[in-house]
């Protein structure tokens, strides 16, 4: 599950590990055969710190209790290998010392039939095989270099579009639905997230002396970071509560208050984001917490997971009562599933659901690529594609005068008397 | 960056003169230990624990028991003696680090870090009886909040 929810991260992992450092790459002709020892102090330091997490770790656990020969725990100068069976290829993931070592990539050591480590057939040492980490780094960073520039022409699409559709919304004053003021406060927190996730992109991720000095306004953008992305979630919900009560709960369809929605949009994210800042300076203290190798994370996420699932059962209730109102109006079947997935299609990206349906990364290298550029669309384009679905495209609900918008209120009001239902019109 | 092993007959350019002496080791002694040609594995043992161990325990003696565990003290140390071994490791032309390697460090963790806590220096989450009320609490204040905005958003339209 760290996969899913890294997924969004995926590309500032692969940056804050290969670019900012590649103006320092170490070289050298052959890491696996040459002796481990660096003279970098950096690396040297993460090294020497597994080192010592390795033989405390040899030290602690209990002794090998099957039967059979097996290869002794050791430390190969990188990485700690446990006692391994006769016979056995075992693999971990590739340590991140290196700039050029990708820690996705799997590093294996084969045991041999007679309990014996390999040992290379050129030098005769003990040697692990560490050729897949650094083997695919190039393509891998023309790949992260992409999907970065992607990731922020996304972002400025996305707030481009959304801006042009705050500003039909306010002008055409006509639209003052509640439905719309919650488009309003949607787009605005699309808006702000995708302005922050920018800041962060830009200001931050090429930057490796900025996060060497870690000033506290990095943690501070860090935290409006998450806050946004709270918020932004957290307002997806609301439409969803909003939706939910007046199609299923709503029959005398007055007009709901609102602050209630405000609270759970704009104010409530405060709660987990604070909460994460507080964790995060107290137990995972790091330079302008950019890593991502923590569980603290899940401090902002599940509650974002969270939203995301009532959001998508209060989906399916929807989905539900249209359908089941469709039937009662005797409309042909075909028209009526017909009408059901686009109602579905339109609010999904309403709703954010891609992240529920979609959240495993395949482990197969071209799938994984396929994955990460759609999930990367998904993410930074959202702006735009809800921006276009709801302003653009539903053409006579931008450019709608107060006569359209009576008939889309007294639809949603009399949902469940009139014989042709056409609420998702005003969809 | 320590360049490969070197050839046995070139072992005696490991002179004194031309390697840095940064833990005070008589580095002028290892020439007598200098192998042949293979690494004699018996000499290898002895001479860690002569020379860098011995120098290890001053150094730790030094720093007293009281802060071994503090890794920022003893991270210093450690490197040296890390670094000592691999020295040798060089002159006596053996690969490092090694099954010798091993077991050495084995013995000196368990004699000078047996009562300290295994995570090293590298930032590492809190225990996860304070991890999951971290993130449980968010999630069930989510799902109160989500129930409570449900509520009055009914209650409002005069659904009770």
């Amino acid at each position: 599950m760290k996969k899913t929810t890294q997924c969004c991260f995926l590309l500032i992992i692969l940056l804050t590990r290969i670019v900012p450092s590649l103006s320092s790459a170490v070289n050298y002709t052959d890491p696996t055969l040459e002796p481990v020892v660096t003279e970098n102090s950096v690396i040297r330091q993460k090294i020497i710190d597994s080192q010592f997490k390795c033989y405390e770790r040899m030290n602690r656990a209990p002794p090998y209790k099957k039967k059979g020969l097996f290869c002794n725990r050791t430390w190969d100068g990188w990485l700690c290998w446990d006692d391994t069976p006769a016979g056995r290829l075992t693999a971990q993931n590739c340590p991140d010392y290196f700039p050029d070592f990708d820690p996705t990539e799997r590093a294996s050591k084969y045991c041999d039939e007679t309990g014996n480590w390999f040992r290379h057939p050129e030098s005769n040492r003990t040697w692990s095989n560490y050729t897949l980490c650094n083997s695919f780094t190039s393509e891998k960073l023309k790949m992260a270099f992409i999907l970065y520039y992607m990731a922020i022409v996304g972002h400025a699409l996305s707030i481009t579009s959304l801006l042009i559709s705050l500003a039909i919304f306010f002008y055409f004053k006509s639209l003052s639905c509640q439905r719309i003021t919650l488009h309003k406060n949607l787009f605005f927190s699309y808006v702000l997230n995708s302005m922050f996730t920018i800041a962060h992109l830009i200001a931050v991720v090429p930057n490796p002396g900025l996060v060497k000095r870690d000033p506290v306004s990095c943690k501070v953008l860090q935290f409006f970071h998450q806050y946004m992305l709270g918020c932004n979630y957290f307002w997806m919900l609301c439409e969803g509560i909003y939706l939910h009560t007046l199609i299923v709960v709503a029959v005398f369809a007055e007009e709901q208050r609102l602050h209630w929605y405000y609270l759970l949009g704009w104010g409530f994210p405060l709660v987990p984001a604070s909460i994460h800042a507080v964790a995060r300076a107290r137990y995972f203290n790091d330079n302008c917490w950019m890593s991502v190798d923590t569980h603290l994370l899940y401090i902002v996420h599940g509650p974002v997971m969270a939203a995301l699932l009532v959001n998508f059962f209060f989906l399916l209730n929807i989905v539900r009562v249209l359908v089941t109102k469709l039937r009662d109006t005797h409309r042909a079947e075909s028209n009526m599933y017909m009408k059901a997935v686009r109602a579905t299609l339109i609010l999904v990206p309403l709703l954010g659901i891609q992240f529920v349906i979609i959240p495993w990364r395949p482990e197969n290298r071209l799938a994984g690529e396929i994955y990460d550029y759609i999930m990367h669309i998904l993410m930074h384009y959202q702006g735009l594609l809800v921006a276009t679905i709801f302003c653009f495209f539903n053409g006579e609900n931008c450019s709608s005068s107060v006569q359209q918008q009576q008939f889309c209120t007294d639809n949603t009001r009399s949902l469940l008397t009139r014989p042709h239902f056409q609420a998702w019109d005003c969809f | 960056m320590i360049p490969g092993r070197s050839a046995s007959g070139a072992a005696t350019r490991w002179c004194c003169g031309t390697q840095p002496a940064l833990w005070g080791i008589p580095c002028c002694l290892a020439q007598h230990f200098i192998a042949a040609t293979a690494c004699q594995e018996a000499d290898y043992g002895a001479m860690i624990r002569h020379y860098c161990l011995k120098e290890f325990q001053h150094s730790m003696e030094g720093i007293g028991q009281r802060l071994w565990c503090d890794w920022d003290e003893t991270v210093g140390t450690y490197g040296e003696l890390t670094n000592c071994t691999a020295l040798i490791a060089e002159k006596l032309d053996c690969y490092w680090p090694n099954r010798l390697v091993d077991e050495f460090f084995v013995a000196v963790h368990r004699q000078y870090f047996r009562n300290c806590s295994p995570s090293g220096r590298a930032l590492h989450d809190p225990p996860n009886g304070v991890l999951c009320p971290f993130i449980v609490l968010p999630v069930l204040v989510t799902l109160l909040m989500t129930a409570l905005v449900v509520w009055r958003s009914k209650r409002s339209e005069g659904i009770v």
